[in-house]
């Protein structure tokens, strides 16, 4: 019988703010144990919260293998691999001194803006080891900024929201960008004149999680997929290429997959330069739709491998924001909140906070409207690029900006 | 049972919960698991700042307690503190679930269950599914400083069947979800699953792009539950509201907010996912008025807020589970029954939009809903299935414009997903309602 381990550990403490003060201070620390054996073909899981002897998962795990769960994949085997990103986590002091600096002056100098929410310091270890000498082990911290931001005088819940994550803070970076950006919130402007615009995002999450869904190995060979049956086929724009990304450094989180798989270079292409060249499986999916195998098991720390969802990354693509723009007036979201794709590709989305911006500098606030385009327009002849963020400073871990013509209705 | 430090409110929520889930792709059983854990959430209060830990050492509590006692500053007169005035004492033990508990069925059954319904899909249309069958009972324990020594128990159980459906070039992705309290709920829904199996194909059949506009839209119970939960439940949790005077203004009780037909309630006392005889911090569940008869009346409190904003407690103080504070919450918000037939009102209707089933929803100053089916009504009739990406509508002016609310009225509970609020997602939430009409919302 084979014998897989996962253990997650998982350590906070975390500064509550209310009011633009702190009001509560909350420590965590809690490791989840998962335990999967593997036997005849089978497979059997347990798994349990804070300190349970393994020898207990064991034999629950072996108990549950009588459910008959078939496993008949060979797992992950003869790999160390141990890496730590991150030595010198932000300590609870610290988090605490920052918080108070930053609340200091956003009291002083922004006292027409309520600030609330948490700022944190967070340890992440998670560990997968099995019989057949699988060693991998993820360490991690980074510390979590996210205030929302509301104006006194609005009658909104928030209106807001100033965002930074990564391993090191630095205070003069966080308020040279800032101190402008909460500026700007205090100059409505209006809306550019043209029903199409160029639209910038920073997390295109409707976007991301619409291609997590077409891009599941499974909804493409089961027919459910709108990029069912266009294997090779161009797709988009020929500037877009999208990876399965597993590199810690460009998104926080373990660099193997849930059956050990370890990427090369942590990636893998699915769409390069606007062609689908693969669809993400995990070792089940693979074989039923003999499909690529490419490390994208998902699950919980006490669970079968499942085939979810995966660390999508365009590659940067362009350079030169403001120069794209040929000296038009652009848009960036902050915050678009509901608006999602139809299953033929649609998409609409209001934008609650948006800014007028000229690719270098955040002009002022626009106000509430309402974008509308489709996923082939979207990255296709509406493209406009994947740029490095060089404009937004919003911590130090690399994100990208990207860029659309969206039609926008007021 | 535990010694708290002189000077200091403290209180100790302890949750022990047993779950369920056994899912399957198409027929094939992917997992049957089963957790049994325990953890427990500490607060310590010295009438300035909160201290929190959350572990899962349960007998280690007393040393978490003595170590957030440490970093506060005792307070001799931290029993007149108003938010430490404000709580209850309350000393009970109800234990409703003993009977007929979820633990005392045999995953064997709570699989053939499951199986039972997928033999019901059959037709090519859906080419894959997943599906599951989830269940949790919580045991919680709640002491506190000033004599709080309550426990309860809360039990949902659930089925969900993933669908994905292949048309031609038309492809659709929905779900099919019942839940309830006892496994007993869950037997016997053969017709509910197989209409909801035909709808969800004549959908994706037909359904055609919306033309986008603006529409007088009819809301069914589980659109109507969300479109309440969105446009206004959020507005009601009156931890947005301490310290802010123009909210305080903008939502002062008394103010007009619909026609006399709206009626929204809140309340922790109905059986199923936003069950809450006693909220996170000890206070006894209640229904809470928020609206009557269009009229602001009542606002959603943990004992912070109640103290702050000098009104009752409601018991909305919800955490998510043990890893988290008690923030104010939702329990089951809905709105109340009207007196109109449903056949009325869509008679009325000329051309409109008629919202079935929803994906998502959201609530800032904008509120949305993602419908998942969605139909034209023309004529007085509902006509044809329509893909529409987003309902959007602004939470100060969508429920004045609220103006037929229906005699028909369904609750509901689901299994997966509930209500996000910042870093707590997802809490489950009791919703739904009559059948409701909006004169003008944005439709996409």
């Amino acid at each position: 019988m084979k014998q897989e381990s996962i253990t997650i550990r998982e350590k906070e403490t975390a500064a509550k703010i209310q009011n633009t003060h702190i009001n509560a201070v909350r420590t965590k620390d809690i490791t989840k144990k998962g335990v999967r054996v593997f036997a005849d073909g089978n497979i059997g899981i347990s798994g349990a919260i804070g300190d349970v002897a393994e020898e207990k998962l064991v034999e629950n795990a072996i108990q549950n293998l009588s459910v008959g769960i078939e496993y008949p994949y060979p797992i992950s085997r003869d790999r160390k691999d141990h890496r730590s990103y991150n030595d010198n986590p932000m300590t609870a002091g610290e988090l605490l001194s920052i918080t108070e600096s930053i609340l200091e002056t956003l009291r002083k100098e922004y006292p027409d803006f309520d600030f609330s929410e948490t700022i944190s310091a967070n340890e992440i270890m998670t560990e997968m080891r099995n019989s057949e000498g699988l060693d991998l082990k993820y360490e991690d911290a980074h510390y979590s900024l996210g205030l929302i931001l509301k104006e006194k005088k609005s009658a909104n819940l928030f209106d807001g929201i100033l965002m930074c994550v990564g391993c090191r803070f630095d205070m003069d970076k966080f308020w040279a960008f800032n101190r402008p950006y909460l500026e700007a919130y205090r100059n409505r402007v209006a809306l550019p004149e043209g029903e199409v615009l160029p639209v910038f995002t920073m997390e295109p999450d409707n976007l991301m999680s619409f291609l997590n869904r077409s891009l599941n190995g499974e909804r493409f060979a089961t027919g459910s997929s709108i990029f069912s049956g266009k294997m090779g086929e161009q797709l988009f724009n020929e500037k877009v290429t999208l990876e399965q990304n597993r590199n810690p450094l460009h998104q926080p989180g373990a660099f193997f997959d849930m059956e050990g798989v370890v990427l090369p270079e942590d990636r893998h292409v699915l769409i390069e330069s606007g062609k689908l060249v693969s669809v993400f499986t995990d070792k089940k999916n693979a074989h039923l739709y003999n499909l690529p195998h490419t490390g994208s098991a998902s699950g919980a720390y006490d669970g079968m491998p499942s085939l979810t969802t995966v660390p999508l990354r365009f590659r940067t693509d362009s350079k030169d924001l403001k120069g794209a723009l040929k000296g038009q007036p652009a848009i960036l979201t902050v915050i678009s909140s509901g608006g999602d794709f139809t299953p033929d590709g649609s998409f609409a989305a209001p934008v609650q906070v948006g800014f007028l911006f000229d690719g270098e500098r955040i002009i002022g606030r626009l106000p509430e409207f309402t974008m509308r385009s489709h996923i082939s327009k979207m990255l296709g002849e509406d493209y406009i690029g994947t740029f490095d963020n060089t404009v937004f400073y919003i911590g130090d871990l690399p994100t990208q900006v990207q860029g659309y013509y969206m039609t926008i209705m007021k | 049972m535990y010694k708290f430090p002189k000077g200091l409110y403290v209180d100790v929520r302890i949750e022990e919960t047993f779950d369920t889930k056994i899912s399957f792709k198409k027929l094939t059983l992917q997992e049957q698991k089963i957790r049994n854990n325990r953890g427990a959430f500490i607060r310590v209060f010295d009438g300035r700042r909160w201290y929190y830990s959350s572990t899962t050492d349960i007998n280690g509590i007393q040393a978490q307690i003595d170590a957030l006692a440490q970093m506060a500053t005792p307070n001799r007169e931290i029993l007149e503190h108003p938010i430490v005035k404000a709580f209850e004492v309350n000393q009970e033990t109800i234990m409703e679930y003993d009977a007929k508990s979820v633990t005392d069925i045999p995953a064997q059954e709570k699989q053939e269950l499951l199986e039972s319904y997928l033999t019901l899909i059959t037709d090519p249309t859906i080419v894959h599914h997943s599906s599951f069958y989830a269940d949790n009972k919580t045991v919680k324990s709640i002491y506190t400083s000033k004599g709080t020594a309550v426990t309860f128990d809360k039990q949902t159980c659930g089925v969900r069947i993933n669908l994905e459906l292949s048309c031609g070039e038309k492809k659709n992705q929905t779900s099919i979800s019942k839940a309830g309290v006892f496994f007993e709920d869950l037997l016997n829904l053969e017709d509910f699953f197989q209409t909801e199996l035909e709808k969800n194909i004549a959908f994706t059949r037909d359904a055609e792009l919306v033309i986008p506009g603006e529409y007088p839209v009819l809301l069914g119970p589980e659109a109507t539950g969300v479109f309440t939960h969105e446009s206004f439940g959020h507005k009601s949790e009156s931890d947005f509201m301490v310290g802010d005077e123009t909210m305080k203004a903008e939502w002062a009780l008394g103010k007009r907010i619909g026609q006399s037909l709206l009626t929204i309630i809140d309340d922790g006392t109905v059986p199923g996912n936003g069950y809450v005889p006693y909220d996170d911090e000890g206070t006894k569940g209640k229904k809470t008025y928020i609206i009557t008869e269009g009229i602001l009346s009542g606002r959603l409190h943990s004992a912070a807020t109640a103290a702050q904003l000098e009104e009752s407690l409601t018991g909305n103080a919800r955490a998510m589970n043990f890893e988290f504070e008690p923030i104010v919450r939702m329990t089951t918000t809905y709105i109340e029954r009207g007196n109109r037939p449903l056949g009325d009102i869509v008679t009325e209707m000329e051309n409109g939009i008629y919202v079935d089933t929803v994906k998502h929803g959201s609530g800032m100053s904008t509120f949305t809903l993602a419908p998942d089916r969605a139909y034209r009504i023309e004529n007085g009739q509902i006509a044809g299935p329509v893909n529409v990406s987003v309902v959007t509508g602004n939470v100060f002016s969508a429920l004045a414009e609220v103006d037929a609310v229906s005699e028909e009225f369904e609750l509901m509970s689901f299994v997966g997903g509930g209500c996000g609020k910042m870093e707590q997602w997802p809490l489950p939430v009791g919703f739904g309602g009559p059948y409701v009409r909006v004169r003008k919302l944005k439709v996409q």
